[in-house]
């Protein structure tokens, strides 16, 4: 049942752009580039509780090292343009995850919104780079002799990156480190007490994240074929926080079911971008206040509704002490 | 540079220093109740601004009035804050508390900008324009306003937490939550009065600058400026929120004098990276080890 359910969905996924107009296809690209962040994201905030405001810095910081890349070495394949902005955006990650290994709570959000800032500012500065304020015009993405130049194309890429991903995180999250990393959100100083390196988890968590944003941002150039800084703001991060609390803090389904609702709903308000930050900001106070755990944590109650129970149950959760 | 210039750079410098210590104490008045960052303050001072305003707009009332109103409506609207959502999330992490905060300052904006639009307004202000010469040194108005009017606020604060009930009440939850309760301290009556306090401290700090950087929707931003204060002072600590401000204030105002212009605004933020990574409880706080 349950793989039949996989497969139907594989293949809905792979059949995507026979079936739908060239905009949808596009859209579903966007969708895979945003979960693909939300489980970068969710791994530094769900699983280890560093929430970041800054993670649409390491996307602008992804996004241009593979568009220039891409235009420097106009042959390079879009492989090698991905790797550049996987391996720069971890570099950046690990800079900036070290001093805020000191930082906790408000203090790292107030850190990594900083960085957010900064970063924009960089690519303004930088404009020999980045053509500031202009934009940067993002060639097609090349993979041997052929040019990923239609949004099926971009849409099959997207999609496989997509898959390796999610796949390798699925697997991540089952590893030791993985368990290290929950156990450091669950707590700290037991987690330090069972001879976990904190300090190293938490770097690594950073660099990981940065990593997986900085390919999905490597993905967005090419999907959106044109970079302006304006479009890296701290409400971007935001966005980002929003998918992973809809979706469910600690779980990569989770991620991607808050990354696909919140892109469409993000898309179908386009015309209405009074009522954009009112809906947002209600999804967020509604899922914390009514769905703690998001969609995943509803989904398993959905499905075992005997067995099913909240991720923590309300009582045991710690008051502000 | 001459030394009267330099005074009035400085002079301003602590006007907008003043404006931030303002948001930073309330930032604070809330963190120490509920332990959590309140990312609305920002929102709900330019919601009790823009409440101040519209009264104006329609009926000419003297600027004192207009205060009051504005005063009024952050009462209210931080009591229903406290009440209708806050209170409900009682069991929630800090993390939890900061992302519906977060939430809240989406919702207030987009309904500001859905109430008055996302237009910028001119706010009348309390205090005149000529500039007041003493000696060679020439001061603005505004600027001197803003810090005495601050300032004696401040000292109103002062006088709150250490000869009121109610705030010696607030200090002791601050400092242990359980303990106070033991004590015989309602803390949920601490927690709605710091929001109620907090949210009318912004407002004061919204009508004194919004003369100066326009009523809009967007006013809510500076209050980073008062996080930042606040965690240049240490955060929780409230003289530190206002040693911070004014710290804030000053060297924002005097570093487009001595650095290329394409950082000057990053300063505030290349600030809070610089002291996050020397001091991180600031200049005034105290470094505090966690509790099992």
């Amino acid at each position: 049942m349950r793989s039949l359910t996989l497969a139907m969905g594989a293949a809905g996924l792979l059949l995507w752009p026979w079936a739908a107009p060239r905009y949808f296809v596009f859209l579903a690209s966007l969708i895979v580039v945003n979960a693909i962040v939300a489980i970068g994201l969710n791994l530094l905030s769900g699983y280890t509780n560093q929430l970041s405001f800054g993670h649409a810095g390491f996307l602008a910081v992804g996004a241009y090292t593979a568009a220039i890349v891409a235009t420097r070495a106009p042959g390079a394949p879009v492989v090698v343009a991905l790797l550049a902005a996987a391996l720069v955006t971890a570099l950046v990650g690990l800079l900036l995850g070290v001093p805020c290994l000191r930082l906790e709570g408000l203090y790292l959000a107030m850190a990594t919104l900083a960085f957010g800032f900064v970063v924009v500012e960089a690519i303004l500065n930088l404009d020999g780079l980045t053509r500031g304020n202009d934009g940067l015009r993002v060639p097609a993405a090349r993979l041997g002799p052929w040019a990923l130049a239609t949004d099926g194309a971009r849409y099959y890429l997207v999609l496989v990156v997509g898959a390796a991903m999610v796949w390798a995180a699925l697997n991540l999250v089952r590893t030791r480190t993985g368990r290290a990393l929950l156990a450091i959100r669950e707590s700290e100083v037991a987690a330090q007490a069972s001879g976990i390196h904190v300090a190293r988890y938490k770097t690594l968590a950073f660099v990981i994240s940065a990593l997986y944003t900085g390919v999905a941002g490597g993905l967005f150039a090419f999907v959106v074929g044109f970079l302006s800084p304006d479009a890296f703001d701290v409400f971007l991060s935001v966005d980002f926080i929003a998918m992973i609390i809809l979706g469910g803090l600690g779980s990569v389904p989770g991620s991607m079911a808050g990354a696909a609702v919140l892109t469409v709903l993000n898309d179908s308000l386009a015309g209405f971008q009074n009522y954009r930050p009112l809906v947002f900001g209600a999804i967020l106070i509604a899922s914390m206040l009514f769905m703690p755990g998001g969609i995943a944590s509803a989904a398993r109650r959905l499905r075992a509704p005997l067995a099913g129970h909240p991720r923590v149950a309300p009582g045991s959760r710690p008051g502000p002490e | 540079m001459t030394t009267a210039a330099l005074v009035h750079v400085v002079v301003s410098g602590l006007a907008t220093g003043s404006i931030y210590a303002l948001m930073a104490l309330s930032l604070v008045i809330v963190y120490n109740a509920t332990r959590t960052l309140n990312f609305a303050q920002g929102e709900m001072l330019m919601v009790s601004t823009f409440a101040g305003w519209t009264v104006y707009a329609h009926v000419k009332l003297p600027l004192v009035v207009v205060m009051l109103i504005a005063v009024a409506a952050a009462a209210l609207l931080g009591w229903l804050i406290e009440r209708v959502i806050i209170r409900h999330a009682i069991a929630a992490t800090h993390f939890d508390l900061l992302i519906i905060t977060l939430g809240l300052s989406l919702v207030l904006r987009a309904a500001a900008g859905l109430a008055w639009t996302h237009d910028e307004f001119p706010f009348p202000s309390f205090f005149g324009t000529r500039p007041i010469a003493l000696g060679p040194v020439r001061l603005a108005p505004v600027s001197l306003g803003i810090v005495g009017a601050s300032l004696t606020l401040m000292l109103g604060l002062w006088a709150l937490f250490t000869r009121t009930r109610l705030g010696r009440a607030m200090r002791a939850v601050a400092q242990n939550q359980r303990a106070a309760r033991l004590v015989g301290i309602s803390v949920e009556r601490v927690y709605a009065a710091s929001w109620v306090l907090a949210s009318v401290v912004g407002a004061i700090a919204g009508v004194l600058i919004a003369p100066v950087i326009f009523l809009s929707s967007q006013m809510g931003f500076v209050t980073i400026n008062g996080f930042i204060a606040a965690v240049l002072g240490g955060f929780g600590s409230m003289p530190g929120a206002v040693v911070g401000g004014m710290l804030l204030g000053v060297i924002e105002n005097l570093a487009p004098l001595y650095l290329p212009s394409s950082i000057k605004h990053s300063v505030p933020f290349l600030m809070l990276i610089a002291i996050l990574l020397i001091r991180p409880a600031g200049v005034l706080g105290r470094v505090t080890r966690p509790k099992v």
